[in-house]
């Protein structure tokens, strides 16, 4: 007889993945492994040839019908856009090199339909998965989608559908097609969570369309979860939490109704000001990632966008955006948030980002590397093009520029010569432009904030960029896990530089903001209004909470409340001192 | 949100309208304009001119359209 071993207990395991979809998700894990097809190589009679290339061409008919029937539920669930990845589909599944090769694998070696193609499809796939870009694994999603499709009709096999979901469950799978997110039940599937994928690719978009929470890049999570595993989704974090404690779960709970309840309360808080009780007004913006999330983040109440990151035009390409198709993407967002201002960032690639349009060499150090603004001063006819496109963006409502990365004085010098260029250009073209464009610079490496007096002499604003000053300040990298835990919400280092950065900027008579993570976090919120940040530029699902906290606090509180954590020594410590304020004032408790 | 380009679905579409042939090269490498899997194997390679060669009873007419979609920026929005 065998004896059951009584399972211990699973351990609790944090993942850090990318979060492609905002929101928060608790529920039991769904493993989907039906992605994975299984095709059999058999060899054929010759009298059985014609009877093989029937089966296939039906199954073209049959992936057809189904294609035009979930072509439907996307215009329908997403729009013009989600019909359109369908196009491509349906494309796929008539491509005549494709297809022909298929029937001429059957007839000339004999081999069964599903075979044939899969061994067709497998050829292509391996030739484009050698491109390492985002845009192309988004096609190559594509390409699995049709194929599996296809290959499931060719086995008479009955579709899996999520929607055939008995109860409310996060999805876990290797990857999702697109047509497995536009088919998903909002009530039953409560998010997913990938191996693959990033925030560009069709799953992600479409997640965010249909406000289904989902972080992706996990990459093999598939092996460390089972079905039924308790699970937390963080889409805001990027982070997912496997096995959660009774307090892990507990806490996010309480998030996740918070999150809720700020959904509803939403209509209430999102016209009103972000004026702490006494009078003092916090310009309260979003950061901005792809144009098309602009209309969500008008709903969150942002007033203008503090940080457009401009990166997502060029890493979703395969080709250089030209200047035309770069001045209408800033043109509408200008246009869609006026007369709120919209920021514009200058590329900010190299590092961690490298779109395939753009040749950049391996580097050792890449965060110490030619990234961002060194790069583009290097390549000043993208630079330049990049400007051009911004400048005359800004004749239609209240555009900024802001240059990331810089760490001396001479590159803004630079650049502020390649924007003297640029004009001088559109002005001999009679091309408009706003002459009073203002120009800000992201302080983010340590040896700008020290010079920050010296910088605000030369630009308009000064815009905090805390997640890379955080990891250049405490020379963590966040992503090596064993030294994560250096990496800490509230450094006190860090708080130091931030007072001395507003400082100068105020004594220059220039403004200050804050686009990096910690301007969202709700537990940094008073500190910063005490600091006296004129702006703060946060993920658009925070915008209520750190407006609600604001509007709650008088600024000469917040003051002191900045002024005795600056005075601490370890970031626990702040913390702590920060979550007891918080527990009193809001009655909340371990919330953040 | 024109943030997935569908440049290659766009040329396959309107070179599948016409009864000629159409072949697309890059880099000295040319598919068949009218499969969609060649136009992305096309696009995976680097550089940006491409040679469109055209031949048949349409010819005219297909060079004219693809012609117009490239200086139309493949009508993005």
């Amino acid at each position: 007889m065998n004896e059951k071993k009584k399972k211990n207990p699973k351990r609790m395991i944090r993942l850090q993945g990318i979060g492609a979809s905002q929101g928060i998700a608790i529920g039991k894990v769904f493993l989907l492994t039906g992605d994975i097809i299984k095709v059999e190589e058999r060899t054929i009679a010759v009298a059985e040839i014609e009877k093989e290339i029937k089966k296939f061409k039906r199954a073209v008919e049959l992936t057809r019908k189904e294609l035009a029937e979930i072509q439907i539920q996307a215009r329908q669930r997403i729009g013009k856009e989600g019909e359109q990845i369908f196009d491509a589909h349906q494309l796929l599944l008539d491509d005549k090199i494709i297809n022909d090769a298929t029937i001429e694998k059957v007839q000339s070696e004999c081999k069964n339909a599903d075979f044939a193609y899969y061994k067709v499809m497998q050829g292509f796939q391996q030739s484009l998965e050698n491109v390492d870009n985002e845009y192309f694994q988004g096609r190559l999603a594509d390409i699995r989608d049709v194929k599996r499709r296809l290959i499931r009709n060719i086995q008479g096999k009955e579709p899996h559908y999520l929607n055939n979901l008995t109860n409310p469950a996060i999805i876990i799978s290797n990857d999702l097609t697109p047509s497995e997110t536009v088919l998903m039940d909002r009530q039953k599937v409560l998010g997913f969570v990938t191996n693959v994928g990033g925030k560009t690719s069709h799953a992600a978009i479409m997640a965010r369309s249909l406000e289904i929470p989902a972080v992706v890049g996990l990459q093999d999570i598939t092996n460390v979860v089972e079905s039924n595993d308790t699970i937390i989704l963080d889409g805001n974090q990027g982070v997912v939490i496997l096995n959660p404690t009774a307090a892990e779960l507990n806490k996010y709970l309480k998030l996740r109704d918070r999150h809720n309840e700020i959904t509803k309360e939403l209509s209430k808080i999102r016209d009103l000001p972000c004026r702490s009780l006494d009078g003092k007004d916090v310009d309260l913006s979003a950061n901005l990632e792809f144009p098309g999330e602009i209309n969500s983040i008008i709903t969150y109440g942002a007033r203008g966008i503090g940080l457009f990151r401009t990166e997502n035009l060029y890493l979703a390409k395969s080709e250089l955006p030209s200047e035309e198709e770069e001045f209408e993407e800033y043109y509408k967002v200008a246009e869609k948030v006026s007369p709120y201002p919209v920021i514009i960032r200058t590329l900010d690639i190299g590092g961690d980002k490298k779109p395939a349009c753009i040749d950049i060499p391996e580097e050792d150090n890449p965060f110490l590397g030619w990234r961002a603004i060194r790069f583009c001063l290097e390549k000043a006819d993208l630079l330049k093009k990049q400007i051009r496109a911004i400048l005359r963006a800004s004749v239609m409502g209240n555009v900024k520029m802001m240059i990331p990365m810089v760490s001396c004085l001479e590159e803004i010098c630079k650049t502020k010569a390649i924007i003297e260029q640029a004009k001088a250009e559109l002005r001999a073209q009679k091309m408009p432009f706003d002459e009073q464009m203002e120009l800000g610079v992201m302080i983010e490496v340590p040896s700008a904030a020290i010079m920050a007096d010296v910088i605000a002499e030369e630009v308009d604003f000064l815009s905090i960029g805390t997640n890379d000053l955080i990891q250049y300040t405490l020379a963590v990298d966040r992503g090596n896990a064993n030294v994560a835990h250096l990496y800490k919400r509230l450094p006190p280092s860090v708080l130091r530089i931030i007072k001395q950065v507003v400082d100068a900027g105020h004594s220059k008579g220039v403004w200050v903001g804050m686009c990096g993570e910690m301007a969202a976090d709700p537990l940094a919120t008073l500190i910063l209004l005490g600091l006296d940040l004129d702006e703060l530029s946060v993920s658009p699902a925070m915008l209520p909470e750190v407006k609600r906290i604001i509007r709650a606090a008088t600024f000469e509180q917040a003051e002191r409340i900045a002024e005795k954590a600056l005075q601490m020594k370890t970031s626990d410590e702040i913390e702590t001192y920060i979550r007891n304020v918080m527990a009193t004032r809001y009655k909340q408790k371990n919330l953040y | 949100m024109g943030v997935h380009a569908r440049p290659a679905a766009q040329i396959v579409k309107i070179a599948s309208k016409y009864k000629s042939d159409v072949y697309i090269s890059k880099n000295g490498r040319e598919i068949n304009g009218k499969s969609i899997m060649g136009v992305m194997m096309l696009a995976a390679e680097m550089g940006s001119e491409l040679l469109f060669k055209i031949q048949g009873e349409d010819e005219e007419q297909a060079m004219a359209a693809l012609v117009e979609l490239v200086n139309n920026k493949f009508y993005e929005e």
